[in-house]
């Protein structure tokens, strides 16, 4: 069963001068449990595309299709909802929020779920790191961490909330190869052990190799 | 509550600048608004010798125009005849005084020892029963002392202490304005907040006490009237409204007739300023005027600690991208950046309410040199910080957080999520 369907997306950009075209009639379906790669040159829309996905942008044209559900008339706040239940996002730069501790930052798609208090959190968040084997930096601020570990931190957070498809936009880019590499085998773990499907953005030939399936993309289409 | 708390002291250590002003000038806002606050309460709460303001109505003035085209418009205080005309014995009211309006500056001396100047206040008898001036020595006069103008008085102790000295002072002969009294009485120093019932020095007066008068109507006699227990104020103003049109007849004769100004005034009124006699004392463009103050007051910082608060927004826009990412809405993005600010208001609002505490508590002179008066008592701080000042306090610190907020909140929760999390 396809988790992810799109169907002849297309996402324009326009401003007063110009008009740029980030994805022309894109059409992919991605079956539940797999792990995709998407390759390309800078500036092809990949990134858009996993936007699009990841609910964050809305396209020009054409539909998305999420585990069955489509977006067309939902609004802001059920569309944050879904994406809080149901997708998880890995970012280059981490994103951690600097303020916050470990243990806070791996909790935060929690805080916007209903019906958790705050042992069901800790708790949660535990079993996480845990399984990342992050307890003893739990109390450490992002600031304390190395690249590796942050990224260990952010995959903690993505997939604190057991959410059915990541989104990771060049989770390793920012890394060094033994720490892409850890990075990597996490979320092959993820993959296998957990069924979650994946869609990784990469420029990195031989990660991709390593996936199901490499879609690659050229001037905002798919060209493989 | 906990990621509140860790943003708000991340901030502090990561934008000290900003975030430790924005803290001061909540606190400073506060503090002055707590203080503005209290100048308007000591106007108006009850604290002795006026512990009766609640039930208190002041008649004062008399304005009177011709009804032929003479032009012949007066307006004064008025005459013992013409206050007790119109203000004795009305239904309601429990003790009725006539008294000089003002305290006026005398020269005061005993003995060899110098002259000195005091503030002397003409009153009857009633005047002690309605303000509870607290007496150290002596007896106050009685009404047939008053109404027979003996050379008696009643003095503060502080005046009581510049004339003689040491203890006894009663029994003791001064000189107010070159005429000799007996000091009967001493009641400790009171502040001239109590604009109706301070002096330092106290003299009968009654119904013949022309000294005060300027003629038939017109002299400097006020009236004080103590309303009992839920006797509404408007049927006391009917009933004195009646009086001016019985007085009016009077008048006739004489081609005038009176302008009803709306009184006997209520505290709130008094407070407000009595700014002539021939005018109708409006208290709501007193209080108008206070609110435009107050506005200012919280407007201004409210404009900066949004302008600050905005800036620490900039810096924290990549997570609020991530925050939306992540699946919070608009919504709680709005409600939570409220909140943080709401915190650290609320914080600086307590800092400025102690601050104001403190103030109140250690310079309670404050009220008395900007209303350019006397020295004297001031009310009890306690008097002062009511829950109501404090409940303001606090009503202040959630407008301000509102007021300051509420735009870069709203600002934040529009950003586009693919947007804010690609900010650096």
């Amino acid at each position: 069963m396809a988790v992810i369907t799109l169907s002849g997306i297309g996402k324009v950009y326009r401003t007063k001068e110009i008009e740029t075209t980030a994805l022309e009639n894109v059409n992919i379906e991605v079956e539940r449990g797999e792990f995709v790669s998407i390759m390309g040159p800078s500036g092809c829309g990949k990134s858009t595309l996993l936007n699009v996905i990841g609910l964050l942008d809305r396209p020009t044209s054409g539909t998305v299709s999420l585990l069955g559900e489509r977006f067309d008339n939902y609004s802001d706040a059920s569309l944050s909802h879904f994406r809080n239940k149901n997708l998880g996002f890995v970012f280059q730069s981490f994103h951690l929020i600097p303020s916050l501790d470990v243990a806070a930052n791996v909790e935060l798609p929690l805080l916007y779920r209903s019906g958790m208090n705050s042992a069901m959190r800790r708790r949660r968040v535990t079993e996480v790191l845990d399984r990342l084997e992050m307890t003893h930096r739990m109390k450490h601020m992002p600031s304390q961490l190395s690249g590796g570990q942050c990224q260990r931190v952010a995959i903690a957070r993505a997939i604190v909330g057991t959410p059915s498809i990541i989104l990771a936009d060049e989770p390793t880019g920012n890394l060094d190869s033994k720490m892409g590499a850890e990075v990597m085998s996490l979320l092959h773990n993820l993959n296998q052990e957990d069924g979650t499907t994946i869609m990784m953005v990469t420029h990195n030939e031989s990660q991709a190799m390593e996936t199901d399936r490499i879609i690659r993309f050229f001037d905002g289409r798919i060209i493989s | 509550m906990k990621t509140k708390l860790l943003q708000i002291y991340y901030d502090m250590r990561h934008q000290p600048v900003i975030a430790w002003v924005s803290f001061i000038a909540t606190a400073l806002s506060v503090f002055l608004i707590m203080v503005v606050v209290m100048m308007q309460q000591v106007k108006v709460i009850p604290f002795a010798p006026e512990s009766c303001r609640a039930h208190l109505l002041v008649g004062a003035f008399l304005h009177t125009e011709s009804t032929d085209n003479s032009n012949n418009n007066s307006s004064s205080g008025m005459s013992y005849y013409v206050a007790e005309k119109l203000y004795s014995g009305l239904d309601g009211v429990e003790h009725t005084s006539y008294f000089s309006l003002s305290a006026e500056p005398s020269d005061v001396k005993s003995g060899q020892n110098e002259a000195f100047s005091a503030k002397s206040r003409k009153a009857d008898a009633e005047f002690f029963r309605i303000f509870d001036h607290t007496l150290v020595e002596g007896r106050y006069y009685t009404k047939e002392e008053a109404d027979a103008m003996m050379p008696v008085a009643v003095v503060s102790e502080s005046t009581a202490g510049k004339a003689f000295g040491g203890r006894p002072w009663t029994g003791r002969q001064i000189l107010v304005d070159q005429k000799p009294y007996t000091v009967i009485g001493v009641v400790r120093d009171n502040s001239s907040l109590a604009t109706t019932a301070c002096g330092d020095v106290f003299l009968p007066t009654g119904p013949d006490d022309k000294s005060g008068q300027w003629n038939d109507y017109m002299g400097n006699i006020a009236v004080a009237l103590l309303v009992g227990d839920g006797v509404d104020f408007g049927s006391v103003r009917e009933q004195v409204k009646g009086r001016y049109a019985m007085f009016d007849t009077e008048l006739a004769q004489h081609n005038l007739r009176t302008v009803y100004h709306e009184s006997p005034f209520d505290r709130e009124t008094v407070a407000g300023g009595l700014i002539g006699s021939n005018v109708t004392p409006d208290p709501s463009a007193e209080r108008r005027m206070r609110l435009a103050v107050y506005a200012i007051l919280l407007i201004v910082p409210a404009i900066n600690l949004s302008s600050m608060l905005h800036s620490r927004m900039r810096r924290r826009i990549s997570e609020i991208g991530v925050r939306r990412a992540f699946g919070c809405t608009r919504r709680r993005i709005i409600v939570d950046i409220v909140a943080e600010n709401f915190i650290v208001t609320l914080a600086g609002g307590l800092v400025g309410v102690i601050a104001g505490v403190i103030f109140a508590a250690t310079y309670s002179g404050l009220y008395e040199n900007m209303e350019n008066f006397g020295s004297g008592d001031t009310p009890a701080v306690s008097a002062l910080l009511s829950w109501t000042t404090v409940l303001i306090a606090l009503g202040v610190c959630f407008v301000l957080n509102i007021f300051s907020a509420s735009v870069p909140a709203w600002q934040a929760s529009r950003l586009n999520p693919v947007n804010a999390i690609n900010c650096k």
